[in-house]
C-alpha cells in the first residue's frame, strides 16, 4: 500500500520535472534560435568569399541553446564582426579580426605584466624598510610609496615624451605610430637620437592613442622602478622634500633621457647600423636602464647625503646597523622575485608574433638567474663569516634578478645561470667595498645590487647572447665581439653620463633645500621629524648607543 | 676634488663615444672603453667620493 503511493508519488513528481524543463529550458536560453554574441546582432550572413561559413562549421542555433559546458562551441565564425552587413562576413574582415586579436593579445600581456611590475613596489617598500631601524618605518615606507605619485606625475608630464616620443614602430602594440619625433644632431654623417618629442601631458603630438597608452603604462613602472631604488640607499637620513625633488628630475630627466638612448630609437640602440657594433646597445628589460640607472643616482645621493650617524668610528671602521625585521625583507624579496615575471617576460610587449614566444625561455632564464644568485650569496657568505646571512641571500637573490634582466632575452639557460651566480657572488664582494674601502653607507646594498650587478648584466650581454634570442643578438662567446663593445660604451655612458646628471642635480638639491636631515632628527628617528607619525607607535623604541636606536623594547 | 672627480667621470664617457669616430679599429674601441670605465669610476670612487669623505660626519 505504502509502495503504490510512493510509486504514485514518483510519477506526479517526474511529471512535473518533466513539464517544468519543457517549458522552462527555453526560457533559460534567452534567445534560443539566434546565436549571438556581443560584436554581432544578427547571425553572419552567408560569405560571399572563399572563406565560407559553412567550411567554418560554426554550431547550429539549436547547439547552441543547448548551452556549452565543454567549451568547444563558443567562440566561432559568428563572432567575428563584419563591417558590410550585405555583403556579409568578408575576407578581409577575417583577417582584420586575426590582426586585433594578435595586438589584443600582446595588449593584455603588456598591461597585465605591467601590473605585476607595479606590484614591485610593494616588494621594495617591504625590503627597505625591513633593512632600516624600526625609528625610520614610516620615512622609509612612505619614500616608497611616494616615489610612484612623484614618478608617474613627472613621468606624465614630460618624461614619457623624452624617453619614448619617437619610438614608433612598436609592431606588436600595432605600432604607436603618433611617437613619431625624436631631436637627432647628424654628427659625421651620422644620425646621433637625443630625446622625444612627442607624448607630452599623453595628448601632444597626437598620442591620444589606444597603444601609446599602453606603452606608457609598461615604460611608467619601470621608471617608478629605477627611482625607488634610489630610496634605499639614501634611507634613515634623506629629507624628505629632498627625496621628493629628486625623484622628480629622475623621472621626468635622468632616467628618460638614458632610455630613449637604449629604447626609444637614440644613439646607443643605433651603435649597431652606424659603427658596425652588433646588434647596438641591448639591455633587453634594463639591467642598465633601470637598475644601473637607479643604483648610480643613489650612489650619487649616498656619496652627497654621506653616511648615517654610528655607522663610522673614528679610525674608519664600520658599524653594522641591522635592520628591524628580517621577515619583512625576505618577503618583500619574494614579491620583488614574482614582480620579475613581468618585468623580463613583459619586456617581448607582446605574446603574439615577432618572437615574443621567446617568453617561455625568459621567465625561466629569471627563475634561474634569481636562484643562482642567491646561491652565490648563501655560500660566500656562509664561507666568509659561518653563517648563510639572511639579508644577503636576499640581496643575492636581487642580484641575479637584476643582471638577468639586460641578458633574459638573448641568453639560454645555462648562461642565465652563470650569469646569476657571478651577480650573487659580486653583490657581497661590491657591498663590502662600498662599506669598508669606500666608506659609502648603503643601508640596504642597493647601489651594489642595482648598480654593480646593473653594470653586470649589461655587459653579460656582450658575452652570453647565442643569437637565437629577440634582435638575433649575438655576444663575445658565440663568435660576435663587437657586441661587448657596444655594451662597454653602455656602462661608460652610465657611469659618466646618468652619474654625473644624477649627481649635479642633487648637488643643486643640496644647495637650495638641503638634502640630509639634522643630527638631532637622525638620532631620534625621521618618523616623527619628518612624517608626524611613528611607524610602531605602540612601540618603546630604546636607545642602544649613540645614534643607535634600534628594537622594540 | 669634487670638480676633478665629475671631470673625470664625464671625460671617462665622452672618450669611448669620441673614439667612435676617430677609429674603427674594433680592438681600439675596446680599449677606449676600458679606459673610459676606468676613468669614470678613477674620477667617481676616487675623487669624487675621497672628497667628500674627508668631510665626513663620522671622521669630526
Amino acid at each position: 500500500m505504502r509502495r503504490t503511493k510512493f510509486n504514485i508519488l514518483m510519477c506526479k513528481f517526474m511529471f512535473v520535472t518533466y513539464f517544468v524543463f519543457l517549458c522552462g529550458v527555453p526560457a533559460w536560453a534567452q534567445t534560443p534560435s539566434q546565436p549571438t554574441t556581443s560584436t554581432q546582432a544578427s547571425p553572419a550572413p552567408a560569405m560571399n568569399t572563399p572563406l565560407a561559413v559553412s567550411e567554418a562549421s560554426p554550431p547550429s542555433a539549436a547547439e547552441m541553446a543547448k548551452g556549452d559546458p565543454s567549451g568547444t562551441l563558443t567562440g566561432n565564425v559568428n563572432d567575428v564582426p563584419v563591417s558590410n552587413a550585405k555583403k556579409g562576413l568578408t575576407l578581409g574582415d577575417a583577417l582584420n579580426q586575426i590582426g586585433q586579436n594578435k595586438v589584443a593579445i600582446n595588449f593584455v600581456w603588456t598591461l597585465v605584466t605591467g601590473f605585476l611590475v607595479m606590484f614591485m613596489q610593494a616588494g621594495f617598500a617591504a625590503v627597505e624598510t625591513g633593512l632600516c631601524r624600526a625609528k625610520n618605518a614610516n620615512h622609509t615606507m612612505m619614500m616608497n610609496f611616494m616615489v610612484y605619485g612623484f614618478g608617474l606625475f613627472a613621468y606624465w608630464v614630460c618624461g614619457f615624451a623624452l624617453q619614448m616620443g619617437g619610438a614608433a614602430g612598436v609592431a606588436s602594440l600595432g605600432g604607436a605610430a603618433p611617437l613619431s619625433g625624436e631631436f637627432a644632431l647628424h654628427i659625421a654623417g651620422k644620425t646621433w637620437g637625443l630625446w622625444g618629442t612627442h607624448g607630452f601631458f599623453l595628448t601632444q603630438g597626437g598620442t591620444y592613442d589606444v597603444a601609446v597608452m599602453v606603452l606608457f603604462l609598461f615604460e611608467m613602472v619601470f621608471m617608478d622602478t629605477a627611482a625607488t631604488i634610489v630610496t634605499g640607499g639614501c634611507a634613515e637620513r634623506w629629507k624628505f622634500a629632498a627625496f621628493a625633488m629628486s625623484s622628480v628630475f629622475l623621472a621626468a630627466i635622468t632616467y628618460p633621457l638614458f632610455a630613449n638612448w637604449a629604447w626609444g630609437g637614440g644613439w646607443l640602440s643605433q651603435l649597431g647600423s652606424n659603427y658596425g657594433l652588433g646588434s647596438g646597445y641591448a639591455d633587453f628589460a634594463g639591467s642598465g636602464v633601470v637598475h644601473a640607472v637607479g643604483g648610480l643616482s643613489a650612489l650619487a645621493v649616498a656619496i652627497i647625503v654621506g653616511p648615517r650617524i654610528g655607522k663610522y668610528n673614528r679610525d674608519g671602521s664600520s658599524n653594522a646597523i641591522p635592520g628591524h625585521d628580517i621577515t619583512m625583507v625576505l618577503i618583500g624579496c619574494f614579491i620583488l622575485a614574482f614582480g620579475w615575471f613581468g618585468f623580463n617576460p613583459g619586456s617581448t610587449l607582446g605574446a603574439s608574433g615577432g618572437g615574443a614566444l621567446r617568453i617561455g625561455t625568459i621567465a625561466v632564464d629569471t627563475m634561474l638567474a634569481g636562484a643562482t644568485g642567491s646561491f652565490g650569496a648563501i655560500f660566500y657568505m656562509w664561507i666568509r663569516y659561518g653563517k648563510p646571512d639572511a639579508s644577503m641571500t636576499g640581496n643575492g637573490l636581487l642580484a641575479g634578478l637584476v643582471a638577468i634582466t639586460a641578458p633574459s632575452g638573448f641568453v639560454n639557460t645555462i648562461g642565465a645561470a652563470i650569469i646569476g651566480l657571478i651577480a650573487g657572488l659580486l653583490v657581497c664582494l661590491s657591498v663590502e667595498f662600498i662599506d669598508r674601502i669606500a666608506h659609502i653607507d648603503d643601508p640596504v646594498g642597493a647601489i651594489s645590487v642595482h648598480g654593480t650587478c646593473g653594470l653586470w648584466g649589461v655587459i653579460s650581454v656582450g658575452l652570453f647572447a647565442d643569437g637565437t634570442g629577440m634582435g638575433s643578438v649575438k655576444g663575445l662567446f658565440y663568435g660576435e665581439p663587437s657586441q661587448l663593445v657596444a655594451q662597454l660604451i653602455g656602462v661608460a655612458t652610465l657611469l659618466g653620463f646618468v652619474f654625473s646628471l644624477s649627481f649635479v642635480f642633487n648637488l643643486f638639491v643640496d644647495y637650495f633645500v638641503g638634502q640630509r636631515v639634522s643630527p638631532q632628527a637622525e638620532l631620534e628617528g625621521l618618523d616623527i621629524p619628518e612624517m608626524g607619525a611613528l611607524g610602531y607607535p605602540e612601540f618603546v623604541l630604546k636607545m642602544q648607543g649613540p645614534g643607535m636606536a634600534a628594537g622594540a623594547a | 676634488m669634487k670638480f676633478v672627480g665629475l671631470l673625470l667621470a664625464v671625460c671617462g664617457w665622452l672618450l669611448p663615444v669620441a673614439s667612435l669616430t676617430w677609429t674603427s679599429s674594433l680592438a681600439l674601441r675596446f680599449i677606449f672603453c676600458l679606459i673610459g670605465i676606468g676613468l669614470c669610476l678613477t674620477g667617481i670612487l676616487g675623487f669624487l667620493n675621497r672628497a667628500y669623505v674627508k668631510q665626513a660626519i663620522w671622521k669630526k
